[in-house]
């Protein structure tokens, strides 16, 4: 609400000379900006009391308090686990990625080009996307047992019909006329797909790792409690059934922070820099 | 170049053309429903193949036993009305949270400030943390797989109307404030219509999330349901019985998703597609 009265404030403020204007332009951002600090900073402290009000009610043996899930979460740091398990979770995620990519682009192109198997997918992959997680964690444990290839497998069943149906909407959402012009200007079928067609997907392969970046990294670590033999998930399980409850929620804080950190530096970045040639991305995603 | 570019030209038909030159016989082949009942089949031999592939992957014959010997002991519709039960008002009670904080969060600059990190911390806590803590703090009774639900799908619909109510027009915004249209009226009339598809959106993405989370909630709680009985079988080593839950529930979300949510959403959109 208040943003639209400062807009309706607006036009009947010129009645000074332009510079106390602009010094008061400048001290109305500057005390909006304040604003939005101090809300933000808000919003963190309800949290924290919520958890701790919870904590209080349920009794911190069953909600630990928050400093005593930041000592376990430092003694943790301090241990070295940390790096390990860290890092093959991480690893096992973008390969389970890299595994959708590679099926779901393909898949995702066919759909987007022809309406045959447009036909033929679409059932499959609208069905797939709405199997809850948990199948698709116990399937591939099914499949696999208790390996690495577990949550590999895991990430990228939940993570291929988000590429391909995001790829099928960038194909269909090609500019026609560009391919015509190709077209009549003799260019072979492998030329517009390099050219024409795969620059237009690229940003949408992206958006769609981006999506469901945030719902792989929770079935990654639901498929190793389950049943993994390292990783944050593993971790998990090992603390809930010593039912050191603080222990859980600081791997789950510190693995919550950790993709937080990946989501917004490295695939932000990532996608800026695949991204540069298009001036219009340039300015979005920096 | 030259010669690349003529053959080009000179082998291009029209699309009638080739429209009339394909016989009856390919156009059918090549034809939608030929398209679908292809995919069925390629779904049944994939898995055909896979449970030859891994020896305990159960193949469709041994799930339909299953499923048929599910049905015989009457476990289907007692433990089914149950998930059901919990689901359907944890994911209501979120969706009408989640609305109303969605719309305040989309209204105003200051509360979009003070609940975005509630909202983001919201989004990123997995569902196995939040069955783990209310299985913990509620026992094994109905009440932690429907706060379960509720938790995982809250945010969902709150970011998506937050996000449409962001979007409606600023100028039917200024107008009803410079006529002192009231707040209700307000959001009854011009917020609630324009965020239709966006509230569609976070239910579909609630909902989702949502049987995942009673799902995980039933699993560890072992308080009935689906998910107990999925994790009964999968606990006994035969996965036979618990393909046939996966079978029967999948079947249950997509019967669900084309009959009911697809319809709903057409309805809510009459405002719109009617003219």
């Amino acid at each position: 609400m208040t943003d639209q009265m400062v807009v309706g404030a607006a036009p009947a403020a010129p009645t000074g000379p332009a510079d106390d204007r602009e010094a008061d332009a400048r001290r109305t951002a500057r005390f909006r900006r304040w604003r939005r600090n101090a809300l933000l900073a808000l919003g963190w402290v309800a949290i924290y009391l919520v958890w701790e009000f919870g904590s209080w009610w349920f009794g911190s043996r069953l909600l630990p308090r928050p400093h005593e899930v930041f000592a376990s979460a430092v003694e943790i740091v301090e241990s070295g686990n940390f790096v390990t398990d860290f890092s093959a979770s991480v690893l096992k995620t973008f390969a389970g990625f890299g595994v959708a990519a590679a099926v779901g682009a393909p898949i995702g192109y066919l759909m987007g080009r022809y309406n045959y198997w447009r036909a033929f997918f679409h059932d499959g992959v609208t069905i797939a996307g709405t199997i809850p997680a948990i199948v698709y964690a116990v399937m591939s444990l099914i499949v696999f047992g208790l390996s690495n290839f577990g949550p590999i497998l895991a990430v990228a069943l939940v993570s291929a019909p988000y590429v391909a149906l995001n790829v099928a909407e960038g194909i269909r959402g090609v500019d026609r006329q560009l391919i015509t012009m190709s077209e009549a200007f003799g260019r072979t079928p492998a030329q517009i797909r390099r050219q024409v067609l795969i620059p237009t997907i690229v940003p949408f392969v992206f958006a769609a790792i981006r999506m469901c970046f945030a719902v792989a990294w929770k079935v990654e670590a639901l498929t190793e409690v389950f049943g993994g033999r390292n990783g944050v998930g593993f971790q998990i399980r090992t603390e809930y059934q010593l039912y050191d409850i603080s222990a859980v929620l600081a791997w789950t804080v510190l693995f919550i922070a950790f993709m937080l950190v990946i989501e917004r530096l490295v695939l932000a970045k990532a996608e800026a820099r695949l991204l540069s040639w298009r001036p219009e991305e340039r300015g979005a995603a920096l | 170049m030259t010669t690349m570019q003529r053959s080009a030209v000179t082998k291009r038909r029209s699309t009638t053309e080739i429209e009339q030159s394909t016989p009856e016989w390919q156009k059918r082949l090549t034809s939608e429903t030929a398209a679908r009942v292809t995919a069925l089949l390629a779904f049944v031999v994939i898995w055909v193949v896979m449970s030859w592939l891994f020896s305990r992957v159960p193949g469709p014959v041994e799930v339909g036993e299953r499923l048929v010997d599910e049905f015989s002991r009457g476990e289907v519709f007692g433990n089914f009305g149950m998930t059901l039960y919990r689901f359907f008002i944890g994911v209501g009670l979120a969706t009408v949270v989640g609305i109303a904080v969605g719309v305040v969060m989309g209204l105003s600059q200051l509360s979009r400030a003070f609940l975005e990190s509630p909202v983001l911390v919201g989004l990123s806590i997995p569902a196995i943390i939040w069955s783990f803590l209310t299985v913990m703090w509620f026992g094994f009774g109905d009440m932690s797989p429907i706060i379960t639900t509720f938790l995982t799908a809250v945010p969902f619909v709150v970011i998506n109307v937050a996000q449409g109510v962001r979007g409606v027009s600023r100028d039917l915004r200024d107008m009803s404030e410079t006529y002192n249209v009231p707040f209700g009226r307000r959001v009854r009339h011009l917020v609630l219509p324009a965020v239709t598809g966006y509230v569609a959106a976070g239910v579909r993405f609630a909902i989702i999330m949502g049987w995942n989370g009673v799902l995980l909630a039933e699993w560890f709680g072992g308080g009935g349901g689906v998910g107990y009985r999925a994790r009964f079988w999968y606990d006994a080593n035969r996965y036979g019985g618990f393909a046939a839950w996966v079978v029967l529930f999948v079947g249950f979300i997509v019967i669900l998703d084309r009959f009911v949510l697809d319809r709903a959403i057409q309805r809510s959109f009459r405002w719109r597609d009617s003219r």
